[in-house]
């Protein structure tokens, strides 16, 4: 009876290690929001792309550092003229076990770049056409076109089988993980991969992404160790994880761009020295401090810091807070007693907060400011469609290439609602197009300096992203653009 | 009896309609494009003219309006805009969810209401009805999402006794019940407090005291069934509020529910979602007030079918 006894106790201790050992290997990760859909070229949400990343792979993908590496792609050419691009495509099985083909590749970008399927057409329009090698394709450009190879990195440039059907719920990709289960406001499954092309096993067997809006549950769940990590903490709950024991924090520059912008087109603020004045006259220190608690960096052009290739890093006198000089302008051009509407997007306390101590500033100068609050809806249709506004706020996403972020400023873009325009700026962001390495970058920096001095908006800052975890995740890896990693976590 | 019925679901059909062109025609006028809200701030011009193709936004109002209601009574609920899932999948998670939750708080408040509610009225003096007052103000007072938060700190962050969130069995629930159950266990105690001490000065307990019925016999069979139609009406409003979710307990404990379903329904503009799911939520309040009002006029001879 004893004997059984203890072989009973064995068994159970037996299980309860396996047991043990499977359930290390599963990390649970807190987001607030569903992603939207899952089929690549349907998907505008960051909370799609931040869990895609995993499960989809393109030809070539994005590093840490912000560069391109091969992906399904193992090597690429591009022929002097720089319009034509071969990439060789490598052995890689599909998450159902079926080969991926030079024709599935060719079907995922032409369905990317049809304008009567899918929502990112216009970002591929630089294509011209795509043609099916032995060993892989050939992408013709209307023209050279330096920032073709990182829009290839996008979700909607993902590669899947081309007979996949339900794309948005169920996600077909070469990634080194599948979802396995997906249930709204609850969580998704994500399970280790075992047929990746790398051969090479990430650490965890599942990942689940748990949906928690509210950014105190997020912070109860990492510390009762419900979840273990939490990819994108709010500010304003860093106290609550910051000395926790067992609870590390990692921050990083987020890539992405906050600022004011300035609608350039109705007067005075087509006047420069109007805008000039707005500039100087915004104390940005405190506004990080008081709308970010300290936890951003400073921004004096569209571009942030985390783009470091690219990012013109001497402009930091051109704007400096300076309320005398402003005041001085303002009389110059007359606008002493400008009153003005400063419209804020309801959904985003971040920009709230900062547009109210912002208003508070210009007051100082003699302004008279008029806040207004409105729903995120119609910030889209007021501000940035019919672009009606005085002033307003709101954050840009940053992506790998500068040309996509910077290419919103020129004369013609739809995207430009800051009725920004000036002529050199435009060519500048022609010719960067076409440049390359030392002259590409020159361009840029120039480019910034128009933005700094003639002022679409005012850059204010870049929030850091702070990914809150359990001390025993390791291999955090921060990207520039909005994905998690998962295959590089282990513990 | 007939009449009554007649009048009922005539009522029934009317309100329901009332309901469906209020829902389509505010989700219209509210400021914010679906299409535009889908974009973000990286939509093109393009992009928008196919989005709104796609859904259906560019025919006539009367027309959408129409052909929803139509397929809303065939069963057709579509495809949510924002989450790629149909409706009817969506409903089918939230929903029993909801109602669990429902029937569990308004279950625990009554049963909890009964006792504190009994002791406060009959012996209003001690100090432990006084104590109890005292909790029924703090549970009316005390904002939900703290409570929820505190009860996490403690049970799962401390304690570790269960879960901080999610739907993970019925363990999950507990708290959540705790936390919504306190402030309906609160109003139901003072209602039923209230209906007590009114009963309790009528003439028929006096009678029945002078006649000898004993007092707990009076207290239970006479007074508290007439003291119970406040609190019981109120818990049957209570449980049909709970039925269409609530926002707040389920941002905090993470739960899929209605409330956060019609939630971020309403900030995307997520029509279909919105539309169905309203017209849904109306329809099963609708349908239990009915059989709610029946079930009050077996307690209450007065209120049947008048």
């Amino acid at each position: 009876m004893r004997k059984r006894l203890n072989l009973l106790a064995a068994a159970l201790l037996m299980t309860l290690l396996v047991g043990g050992g499977a359930a290390a290997q599963v990390l649970n990760i807190a987001i607030p929001q569903d992603p939207d859909s899952f089929d690549p070229i349907r998907t505008v949400a960051a909370a799609t792309s931040e869990v895609a990343f995993n499960i989809y792979e393109g030809l070539v993908k994005a590093t840490p550092e912000g560069g391109v590496e091969p992906a399904l792609a193992s090597h690429w050419e591009v022929d002097p003229s720089g319009t034509r691009y071969t990439f060789y495509l490598r052995d890689a099985q599909f998450h159902n076990g079926r080969p991926v083909t030079v024709e599935d590749v060719v079907h995922s970008l032409n369905r990317a770049r049809d304008p009567h399927l899918s929502v990112r057409a216009g970002e591929l329009d630089m294509i011209k056409g795509i043609k099916a090698l032995e060993n892989g394709v050939q992408i013709e450009l209307q023209e050279p076109n330096g920032a073709f190879i990182y829009l290839l990195t996008e979700v909607y440039a993902s590669i899947y089988p081309a007979d996949a059907e339900d794309l948005s719920r169920r996600p077909i990709g070469t990634g080194p993980y599948y979802l396995a289960d997906w249930r709204p406001h609850q969580h998704l499954e994500l399970r280790r991969f075992d047929g990746h092309w790398s051969g090479r096993q990430p650490y965890f067997a599942q990942v689940n992404f748990l949906i928690i809006p509210d950014e105190n549950s997020q912070v109860l769940n990492l510390k009762a160790g419900r979840v273990q990590l939490i990819p994108r903490l709010e500010a304003s709950v860093l106290h609550q994880v910051a000395n926790s024991p067992g609870i590390k924090v990692e921050m990083s520059p987020m890539n992405l761009v906050q600022l004011f912008a300035i609608n350039n087109a109705r007067p005075p603020f087509d006047d420069l020295r109007v805008r000039r004045a707005l500039a100087l006259g915004l104390n940005r220190e405190e506004i990080l401090l008081g709308a970010a608690w300290g936890q951003g960096v400073l921004l004096d052009s569209a571009l942030s810091p985390a783009m470091a290739q690219f990012y013109n890093d001497q402009l930091g006198e051109v704007n400096a807070y300076d309320p005398e000089q402003a005041r001085k302008l303002l009389q110059e051009a007359g606008q002493e007693n400008l009153r003005f509407t400063l419209t804020l997007p309801a959904n985003y306390p971040l920009h709230v907060q900062a547009g109210e101590l912002a208003a508070r500033q210009w007051e100082e100068l003699g302004l008279q400011v008029d806040l207004e609050i409105v729903e995120w809806g119609t910030w889209l249709e007021r501000v940035y469609t019919q672009r009606d506004y005085d002033v307003s706020i709101i954050g840009l996403a940053g992506r790998l290439d500068p040309h996509a972020i910077l290419v919103r400023y020129t004369t013609g873009s739809s995207r430009n609602f800051f009725n920004f325009s000036n002529s050199r700026y435009d060519e500048l962001i022609e010719l960067g197009l076409r440049a390359l390495g030392e002259e590409r970058r020159a361009i840029y920096w120039e480019a910034q300096e128009i933005l700094a001095r003639e002022l679409p908006g005012v850059f204010v800052m870049d929030p850091l992203q702070m990914a809150a975890m359990r001390q025993e995740i390791q291999g955090w890896r921060s990207y520039p653009v909005y994905v998690v990693d998962v295959a590089s976590l282990y513990q | 009896m007939q009449r009554y019925l007649w009048r009922k679901t005539g009522g029934f059909l009317l309100t329901a309609l009332l309901v469906s062109l209020a829902t389509f025609f505010i989700l219209q006028v509210l400021p914010g494009d679906p299409a535009l809200l889908i974009l973000g701030t990286e939509g093109s011009p393009e992009a928008y003219a196919l989005l709104r193709r796609e859904l259906h936004l560019d025919q006539p109002l009367l027309q959408r309006y129409v052909q929803w209601l139509a397929d809303f009574v065939k069963g057709k609920w579509g495809n949510s805009w924002r989450y790629s899932l149909s409706v009817r999948e969506l409903v089918g998670q939230a929903f029993p969810l909801s109602f669990a939750l429902a029937l569990l708080a308004v279950g625990v408040a009554v049963l909890a209401a009964l006792p504190v509610g009994l002791l406060m009225a009959v012996r209003p003096h001690s100090p432990l009805s006084q104590l109890l007052s005292l909790g029924t103000q703090l549970g009316l007072g005390l904002p939900q999402f703290w409570v929820g938060i505190l009860l996490i700190q403690l049970f799962a962050v401390e304690l570790q006794l269960l879960p901080a969130g999610g739907r993970e069995g019925w363990g999950s629930l507990l708290l959540p019940t705790v936390t919504l159950a306190l402030p309906r266990m609160a109003i139901l105690s003072r209602f039923l407090r209230a209906g007590l001490l009114e009963s309790l000065g009528e003439d028929y307990v006096r009678t029945a005291q002078a006649k000898g019925v004993p007092g707990p016999v009076v207290l239970f069979k006479h007074v508290l069934r007439n003291a119970a139609l406040a609190p019981l009406t109120a818990a049957g409003v209570q449980f049909a509020q709970l039925l269409a979710g609530t926002i707040v307990v389920e941002q905090v404990f993470g739960l899929p529910g209605m409330g956060q379903l019609l939630l971020n329904g309403v900030f995307q503009r997520d029509l279909p979602l919105v539309q169905n799911v309203v017209m849904l939520v109306v329809l099963v309040i609708l349908l239990f007030d009915s059989v709610f009002d029946l079930c009050l006029g077996l307690l209450d001879p007065r209120i049947r079918y008048e």
